[in-house]
């Protein structure tokens, strides 16, 4: 096509001018030029189509998923599951309160003796780490003494005449010598196991212990550190019957606490027994009722068995498992008379189990002794609440519970947003409830954002407002080069390094104001949060830079020229007028932060339940799960089409639209306040 | 208030010029410096990571002896360790393979203090072939469709409600979360996707036979392999390689345009020989920027194409063109995930982790530095 070269044209006057040519192919009024142009169009269409792809495989999956979903709450009903729970529930409310109550007792009884406890801790944890430590010698030497008390054996058998034995005598002697050798090295190895300064720390920091205590603490750990140690050191078996002793005089002046714990244990005794019973019967009619759902697709899958199979006698074996399968519906109203008879019971058990625990409530001690046993009782208290709420409200539930009464269509959709439980193969009913996911990806990201966007903005306002040349040439590109860093690597960094450094920051006792410190978990929220502040600072900073630079030169210019000094331009005149850039920038931040998947599956813990919000910020201390994090955990073992499959597909509904609505709010933040 | 007393003390000063009190500078100074500190506190944890992942990572790499590069690290793939004890005290640490040899030669040896760990052995060779061809399908796939379509908005389109939906269509897809695409990606390539074979399976959405052919056209999808997980991958970076494609298109100067057409070339030969041999550097610096985009991506690929465990090299394991692109295949980032949180921590693991880790963040970062280097090159380099 040399003629359409500009330079060729110019050299070339033979050539017909182009334009007057013939209009060459056509197929429908349609030419070369068309054609061309359509398909890119085509290809450009091609992100439409992807969009309503998107929304039809996640949309398809969701119509699907709704229906089913009502199905099983349905048969949970039926089944009398939910008849079960409420009694259940009870019972949880009720071992709650009676566990914090226990805590109590313990603490107020290992009081006594807890310089003894202490330094059988930090014991323990020292001979563990030794052990560690000197691991190879130590089964070296192990290895050395069996031998020898072989030998010893195979000795005693000898005649005292037999040649061999001036032999196998040598050779004990040999190895004992060389066992004597490794005694001390295993001793040097150990000494030196102990020398570090973490040991104690690994150990219990043993501070609070006199040093005379860590002298014989270092003692007895050396003496057991051996392999042929066969008893306690004495020091420390004696320290152990201190303990021992000390615990069971304290524990005489709690006798009253002990009884009263006792009776709160047995208060719920009948109440047990009638959910023990009940919840079989519940599994048994949820069983039959999942078999009879079942039974048309493996009817049809042995008929259509028994017309592929060759072999006559195959295809009667096919044939008589088919018409094995029941295709008859099962008696709910049969199956359910049990749960209809245990109303009066329970409503008197109910009646009894509130009026007794009331009394044991009060009988409590009011006020503990130490801290922990405090801090133990007022938990107490407001678990005893919780447990009076959930046997009350529970009592009206059973008695109007009705197996029958349809669940209605629209709670398909409210028990999947508002659920508090996430289940999934459970052998009792699967619950899918957003709450405990939302909640948790909705504390890393706001966690995120409160940490990112002050660090991100103040970098954007320096880099573009106050920096010289030369250090935003280097200080731009280097942090849009960390929004390079792929998640997997941030989510590797926060489980091997971080989560430990954070762990060990929040030792530190003067840090301990902060909410949640100390932590006890390595994967928290707060790990999380942190790591995907950070991914998100160059997205932050990237936008916010965008939008401080394409303010107008002129306002700061005026501003300057009216006397305001260069800080007062930029707080009050141009970061105002770039105030919406800096919003969408934050929003889009949020959506990417909302969206990621590694660093949260990785660092967040991963535990399916709705954060503790008890302790208020201190929240942040605890495991958490996503909702990103739980599709790319569990979808690869679900089977495709099954209910779990289809509830992971919502969730993933739930980012698409979340992810939507986060980019339209930013377009339209940008679009209200561009108008300059 | 500040103000109204400089101003106050400017009128009675005798030099209107002098400079402004003190305390106001030095406020200022502080309240800059505390921008700047942020600005560097970001970089410093950067640099922290990159130290930290540096530090244990290289050691693993390099070796102090000739070649000075741990050859068994980029040309093995992953195998479980074995750690153990022989009864003479003697500590022996092997991969699992040279571990059978070890014991079927010495048959009657007392092995004391096993253990065993998985993936901690070997090296990287088969997550990084698998990294290379998916990025290298991803690349293919997205650039065609991108290139196309930007060409087409920038060259093509009239304003309307076409070129609107399509906009909001990128937009949107911008910024979706990367799991969801690999939903997408599965609900789609993996079993819905057609494929043309002689017996097709009977859960396929529908099949068509093809005419005078034994062959069906079947929609069952082309289960978890690399071509599905590099067309998703393409989806997911199809709005940025368009934006970028875009943006090098529209630097080319309308008069290269004008003067093609007012010369009687063609729209298509416009567009061939007078826009894209110009704006084909910036499309390169794109798809650079793609491909630094998607190799480090995990979720995508978690469910569409990538696999933990695999003996075999995806060249060993195929026998025709068709059966190499519908095997799954290991990948970096998934290996990184599978020894950074699927398998017990160890001491022995550690190397690996941090080999692994090393060698990623130092490709993944290279390209990024590469479309870095590429875009101020070309920068530089052309001018109009």
């Amino acid at each position: 096509m040399n003629e359409s070269d500009p330079t060729v044209a110019e050299s070339a006057p033979t050539n017909a001018a182009p334009s007057f040519r013939g209009r060459g192919f056509r197929i429908f009024g349609l030419g070369l030029q068309d054609a061309i142009r359509y398909f890119f169009g085509g290809n450009a269409s091609l992100a439409i189509i992807l969009v309503l792809l998107i929304c039809f495989f996640l949309g398809r999956e969701g119509i699907l998923f709704f229906p089913s979903h009502l199905r099983g709450l349905q048969d949970y009903r039926s089944a009398g599951q939910e008849f079960v729970d409420c009694l259940g529930e009870q019972i949880d409310t009720h071992t709650a309160f009676y566990s914090s109550a226990n805590i109590a007792y313990f603490a107020e009884v290992n009081e006594s003796s807890r310089e003894e406890d202490e330094i059988l801790r930090v014991v323990r944890g020292l001979l563990a780490n030794t052990e560690a430590a000197c691991r190879k010698s130590w089964h070296l030497l192990k290895r050395k003494l069996d031998e020898v008390s072989r030998m010893d054996a195979a000795l005693a058998d000898l005649e005292a005449a037999d040649p061999a034995r001036a032999d196998l005598v040598a050779k004990r002697e040999a190895r004992q010598a060389e066992i004597e050798a490794l005694r001390a090295t295993l001793r040097t190895e150990a000494e030196a196991a102990l020398a570090g300064k973490e040991v104690w720390k690994l150990g219990g920091d043993g501070r609070g212990l006199s040093k005379e205590d860590r002298e014989r603490i270092r003692e007895a750990v050396l003496f057991q550190a051996g392999p042929d140690a066969k008893e306690e050191h004495p020091w420390l078996a004696e320290v152990k019957k201190r303990s021992r002793e000390k615990k069971a005089s304290s524990s005489e002046g709690l006798v009253g606490f002990k009884e009263t714990l006792k009776e709160i244990q047995d208060a719920i005794r009948p109440m047990r027994s009638l959910h023990g019973d009940l919840r079989k019967l519940a599994m048994e009619n949820r069983a039959a009722i999942n078999s009879y759902v079942t039974a048309p697709a493996r009817r049809a899958a042995m008929l259509e068995g028994a017309a592929k199979a060759q072999d006559p006698a195959e295809k009667a074996r096919f044939q008589a498992e088919a018409d094995k399968v029941v295709l008859v519906a099962p008696d709910l109203v049969a199956m359910n008379a049990p749960f209809y008879g245990a109303v009066p019971k329970h409503g008197e058990l109910s009646v009894a189990l509130l009026g007794e625990m009331r009394k044991l409530q009060a009988a409590l001690p009011e006020d503990g002794g130490n801290e922990r046993a405090k801090e133990a009782l007022r938990r107490s208290e407001t678990l005893f609440k919780r447990f009076e709420g959930a046997v009350e409200r529970n009592r009206g539930k059973v008695g109007q519970w009705r197996h029958d009464r349809r669940v209605p269509a629209l709670s398909s959709l409210t028990s999947f947003v508002f659920g508090k439980q996430w289940i999934t193969n459970s052998s009792w009913n699967d619950f899918y409830g957003l709450l405990p996911l939302f909640s948790g990806s909705f504390l890393i990201a706001t966690i995120a954002l409160v940490v990112s966007v002050p660090f991100s903005v103040a970098a954007a306002i320096y880099v573009n407002q106050l920096a010289p040349r030369r250090e935003q040439n280097f200080v731009k590109p280097a942090i849009e080069f960390i929004g390079a860093i792929p998640s997997v690597v941030l989510g590797f960094f926060g489980i091997v390094v971080f989560g430990e450094a954070l762990r060990a920051v929040s030792q530190i006792e003067w840090l301990s104001w902060v909410p949640g410190f100390p932590m006890t978990e390595r994967l928290t929220i707060l790990n999380a949060g942190l790591l995907l502040a950070f991914m998100s600072a160059p997205t932050i900073f990237t936008l916010v830079e965008d939008a401080l630079e394409n303010v107008p030169a002129a306002f700061a210019e005026n501003s300057l020229a009216m006397g305001a000094s260069k800080l007062q331009t930029v707080f009050r005149v141009i970061v105002p007028t770039a105030m919406s850039g800096v919003i969408a920038a934050i929003l889009l931040g949020f959506g990417r932060i909302i969206g990621e998947t590694m660093v949260v599956l990785l660092v967040a813990g991963n535990k399916i339940k709705i954060p503790d919000f008890s302790e208020g910020i201190g929240v942040i201390a605890q495991p958490a799960h996503t909702m990103t994090g739980i599709i790319a955990q569990e979808l690869p073992e679900v089977d495709s089409g099954s209910l779990h499959w289809r509830a992971l597909f919502i969730v993933g509904m739930v980012l698409f639209v979340i992810a939507l609505a986060v980019n339209y709010a930013a377009q339209q933040v940008l679009k209200r306040f561009h108008k300059i | 208030m500040s103000e109204a007393a400089d101003i106050g003390e400017a009128a009675v000063s005798e030099n209107p010029f002098a400079a402004r009190r003190l305390g106001h500078r030095r406020r200022e100074k502080g309240v800059s410096l505390v921008l700047r500190l942020a600005a560097y506190f970001i970089l410093g944890c950067a640099f922290y990571i990159f130290i930290d992942i540096i530090a244990k990572g290289a050691p693993v790499v390099f070796k102090a002896a000739p070649p000075f590069v741990n050859t068994e690290f980029f040309t093995k793939s992953p195998e479980t360790l074995m750690t153990f004890e022989t009864a003479d005290g003697v500590f022996h640490k092997m991969n699992f393979p040279e571990y059978s040899r070890f014991k079927e030669k010495n048959p009657g040896l007392e092995i004391v203090e096993e253990h065993s760990h998985a993936f901690s052995g070997g090296g990287i060779f088969g997550p990084l072939v698998g990294t290379a061809l998916l990025t290298g399908i991803c690349i293919v796939v997205a650039f065609f469709i991108g290139l196309t379509t930007a060409i087409y908005l920038n060259e093509y389109s009239s304003k309307g409600r076409f070129m609107d939906a399509i906009r909001l269509a990128i937009m949107n897809l911008a910024g979706v979360p990367s799991v969801v695409y690999g939903l997408f990606g599965l609900g789609l390539f993996c079993l819905v996707a057609p494929v043309i074979t002689t017996d097709p399976k009977a859960d396929a959405l529908f099949t068509l036979r093809i005419l005078f052919t034994d062959r069906y056209l079947s929609f069952q999808g082309w289960g978890t392999c690399m071509l599905a997980g590099g067309f998703t991958l393409a989806v997911m970076i199809l709005p940025v390689i368009i934006t970028a494609c875009e943006e090098s298109l529209k630097a080319i100067p309308s008069g290269f345009r004008e003067a093609s057409l007012a010369l009687g070339a063609t729209k298509w030969q416009t567009i061939a020989k007078s826009v894209i041999p110009y704006a084909f550097p910036g499309m390169l610096t794109a798809s650079v920027l793609g491909i630094t985009r998607v190799a480090g991506e995990t979720a995508p690929i978690m469910f569409t194409a990538a696999l933990s465990h695999k003996d075999k090299l995806p060249w060993e394991a195929a026998d025709s063109l068709g059966g190499f692109f519908a095997q799954s295949v290991q990948a970096m980032p998934y290996h990184i995930y599978t020894v950074a949180a699927r398998i017990p921590q160890s001491e022995y693991t550690k190397p690996m982790q941090y080999g692994s880790v090393f060698v990623f963040l130092l490709l993944v970062m290279g390209f990024a530095g590469l479309s870095v280097f590429l875009r101020i090159h070309y920068r530089k380099k052309i001018k109009w």
